[in-house]
């Protein structure tokens, strides 16, 4: 896993929102497209690529992307 | 039917037309609206509208929930119709803006769940729009893909992949469990 391929993917879940700036320090709720529907998406992107189940506490307890990353590493050794 | 039922810290209760001007501002706003079928901004023509679905849900056709938090302020819609001896649809699933995240898995885990409560043996059939991305990605991970035209592809879901469904939605909202 590498951060910067990480930040394309999370970025690839909005689709209306101006994304180039993203950044692992990125605070991904702050913006006008995070809903429930992008969270359901980056928890189906994770599954999909990671085979890492987020939960809710996971999205909940995280404010930028490098905490996502995080978790996905951690759970993806353990 | 017996209605509210109370699940995930939400109220689900079927539509009533009290709840014409709710479910107008929903479907007709600009963003959130844009991958629903078209409605007009009328709402004495959605009070009729929810006149006549009440006459389907008496015959158990179709079942429209508004789900609210537990100050009972209203926050989305989801819809099973097209109900058949073998399939049935679910849909017209929208969310209001500013919800907690997990308002949306809540919402189809509570359809998810009654479906298959209310309708054993039957294959859910649906269609999601080309460009609507972020429900395009979640629904490919259990549904498979029958079809599709310049608009839509075209989705059914059997029983035992909506039980893999409900699970992996329940674990996300419960990890614990």
């Amino acid at each position: 896993m590498n951060i910067e391929k990480f930040v394309r993917e999370f970025a690839d879940q909005f689709d209306d929102l101006d994304t180039s700036a993203f950044a692992a320090e990125t605070l991904f709720k702050e913006n006008d497209e995070w809903s429930s529907m992008t969270a359901l998406s980056v928890i189906a992107m994770v599954d999909d690529v990671y085979t890492v189940r987020l939960t809710g506490d996971d999205i909940r307890n995280s404010k930028v992307i490098q905490d996502i990353y995080d978790i996905v590493l951690k759970k993806s050794n353990s | 039917m017996e209605s509210p039922f109370y699940k995930f810290d939400l109220i689900f209760k079927l539509v009533e037309e009290s709840d014409a001007e709710f479910i107008l501002s929903l479907r007709t706003d600009p963003v959130h609206a844009r991958y629903l079928t078209h409605t007009d901004n009328n709402l004495q023509k959605q009070i009729e509208w929810i006149r006549t679905y009440k006459k389907r849900e008496k015959k158990r056709q179709e079942y429209y929930f508004l789900f609210s938090d537990h100050n009972h302020q209203p926050l989305g819609v989801i819809r099973l119709y097209n109900i058949t001896a073998d399939t049935y649809t679910s849909g017209s699933w929208i969310v209001k803006p500013g919800c907690d995240e997990f308002v949306s898995i809540k919402s189809d885990l509570f359809i998810s769940e009654f479906a298959a409560s209310e309708l054993k043996n039957k294959r859910c059939v649906f269609d999601v729009r080309k460009d609507n991305k972020k429900v395009l990605r979640f629904h490919k991970m259990f549904a498979k893909i029958t079809g599709e035209d310049e608009l839509n592809y075209y989705f059914t879901i059997d029983e035992e992949s909506a039980k893999q469904k409900i699970k992996f939605l329940t674990s996300i909202i419960q990890p614990n469990i």
